[in-house]
């Protein structure tokens, strides 16, 4: 069979337009099934090719009816139902491996983008960490030196060359301290907003965001049981509490196909202040209070009674050297402290980890207007008692 | 006479508070890290008990949480060189809501120190 001309004014005879118009051509006029189906291979690898040229999806369309009135001129004998039957098979290919490459293309970017942010969120961590840890350390030394130089203040003459001197180290070292607390102070100082904020949507985006960093092994499920939950919470670090807690979870996980699931739910808190396992639960005040709690299990490999006394202290990691500072979880601990919260963890050596973050719950609704007439009664965002 | 155990796992800090201690006319027990002064714990039965936090090996929390657990009413004054910051963790903060009965952020003086003995020994 001849190939049929292509015009004289058409794109480069190699360009994705010509190529698309040939194979176009072949499609229609031949009979032979592997031909046709050679051709409607050729017309998804365009597609693609279409898609990493950035080539927008309107000109792949343009392409497309170029290559039609293109067949249409060189073989009048055509009628347009034989062709139009025909020529939708190639399209439908090329559009779908097209969008198919889009879509790749789409999630390579947005991991980048992700890891990018997971990365400056470990990066900050590791900052203040160094800044905190090296100050504490300082301050253990001080802690000699002081002291040391106070006793010694007993032993000698302060009105000798000897006792002089032993006042300016101490004057020295006081200064060290104030420098230390300074350091502690910017390592403390990230600034944060704290508003109202629905736990559930930011959850589901953190998920979002998480997805496309785990391994594809790994299934992360959200399973809200109530459609709204309030907290007072920086929503950052909201979903930094939830990213860090998935992350060590699929560190848990390591080379098995796993499940971690993230859980919202409402509770009304009336257990006593009391000791969980190593844990103090926060004092509670007079009425039962809502809590909010958010929690993140996985079937991984779980922890020792040792791992678990641990697990909230600084620097303690059980991550090999590089993977982890350690202090992920004390950060967590930190936070969730600092919103009034309590953190638990449950976990069974061989059968996974539970942590369950509890905060104290706004009950109501906060769209802006949406406010009920309790909430005039009070200020601040509590509007009513009920669980929602 | 008091008898005080110092738990710190710092050497240097423990002979420095033992001096200290001896001048304010306490006897001095020592022991390097919380799992140590639970064993100690086992015979002596000392007035005051003066621990560092963060040890490695049985840390102040542990201890604190220990002796609570035992039911041992034995006054506590928790140290540490860690604050809010590193907070993140167990700290002075955590220690006060277990129940000691002085805290003491490291470095201290000894105005610092005789304060939180009063503190930790008033009747």
């Amino acid at each position: 069979m001849p190939e049929a001309p292509v015009q004289a004014d058409a794109a480069p005879p190699d360009s994705i337009a010509a190529r698309y118009a040939r194979l176009l051509h072949r499609a229609v006029l031949s009979d032979d099934p592997l031909v046709v189906e050679t051709a409607l291979a050729e017309a998804a690898e365009l597609g693609r090719e279409m898609m990493r040229a950035e080539i927008p999806l309107e000109e792949v369309s343009e392409v497309h009816h170029e290559a039609l009135v293109d067949l249409a001129q060189a073989h009048p004998q055509l009628t347009l139902p034989s062709i139009a039957h025909r020529v939708t098979a190639p399209l439908m290919e090329a559009y779908m491996a097209y969008s198919l490459s889009f879509r790749e293309q789409l999630e390579h970017r947005t991991s980048v983008i992700l890891n990018a942010r997971i990365d400056q969120i470990r990066r900050l961590e590791s900052i203040g960490t160094l800044a905190a840890g090296v100050a504490h350390e300082f301050n253990n030394i001080l802690g000699s030196i002081i002291g040391f130089s106070e006793l010694l203040t007993d032993e000698v003459d302060q009105t000798s060359p000897g006792g002089q001197y032993l006042q300016h180290i101490l004057q020295a070292s006081f200064r060290a301290r104030d420098l230390t607390a300074r350091l502690l102070t910017f390592a403390r100082d990230m600034p944060e907003v704290r508003e109202p904020v629905d736990v559930v949507p930011v959850a589901a985006e953190t998920l979002e965001l998480l997805r496309a960093t785990l391994p594809v092994g790994i299934r992360l499920v959200l399973e809200p049981l109530v459609p709204q939950a309030w907290v007072m919470a920086d929503a950052s670090q909201i979903q930094q509490i939830i990213m860090n807690l998935c992350i060590n979870a699929a560190d848990a996980i390591q080379v098995r196909d796993g499940r971690i699931q993230v859980g919202i739910e409402t509770r009304v808190e009336s257990t006593p202040t009391e000791w969980l396992g190593e844990h103090w639960t926060e004092p509670p005040n007079d009425p039962p209070k809502t809590q909010v709690r958010l929690s993140v299990s996985d079937n991984g490999e779980g922890m020792t009674m040792e791992t678990r006394a641990r697990i909230f202290d600084p620097f303690f990691t059980t991550k090999a050297p590089g993977k982890g500072t350690g202090l992920g979880l004390s950060v967590i601990h930190g936070l969730v402290t600092s919103m009034g919260g309590t953190i638990s963890l449950d976990s069974t050596p061989g059968l996974g980890t539970r942590f369950s973050i509890d905060l104290p719950a706004l009950t109501g609704t906060f769209e802006p207007g949406a406010l009920d007439e309790n909430a005039r009664e009070a200020p601040g965002p509590a509007t009513k008692d009920d669980e929602p | 006479m008091t008898t005080t155990l110092i738990v710190d796992d710092d050497e240097l800090f423990r002979t420095m508070l033992e001096a200290m201690l001896h001048k304010e006319g306490h006897q001095v027990l020592n022991a390097i890290n919380g799992t140590q002064a639970l064993a100690l714990l086992e015979t002596e039965s000392p007035d005051l008990i003066m621990t560092d936090i963060l040890m490695p090996d049985g840390d102040g929390i542990e201890l604190i949480s220990a002796l609570n657990q035992q039911q041992r009413d034995i006054p506590i004054i928790a140290m540490s060189g860690g604050r809010r910051s590193i907070s993140l963790e167990f700290n002075l903060e955590s220690a006060t809501l277990m129940g000691v009965k002085a805290t003491l952020p490291k470095p201290f003086t000894r105005d610092n120190l005789r304060q939180a003995l009063a503190d930790a020994l008033q009747p």
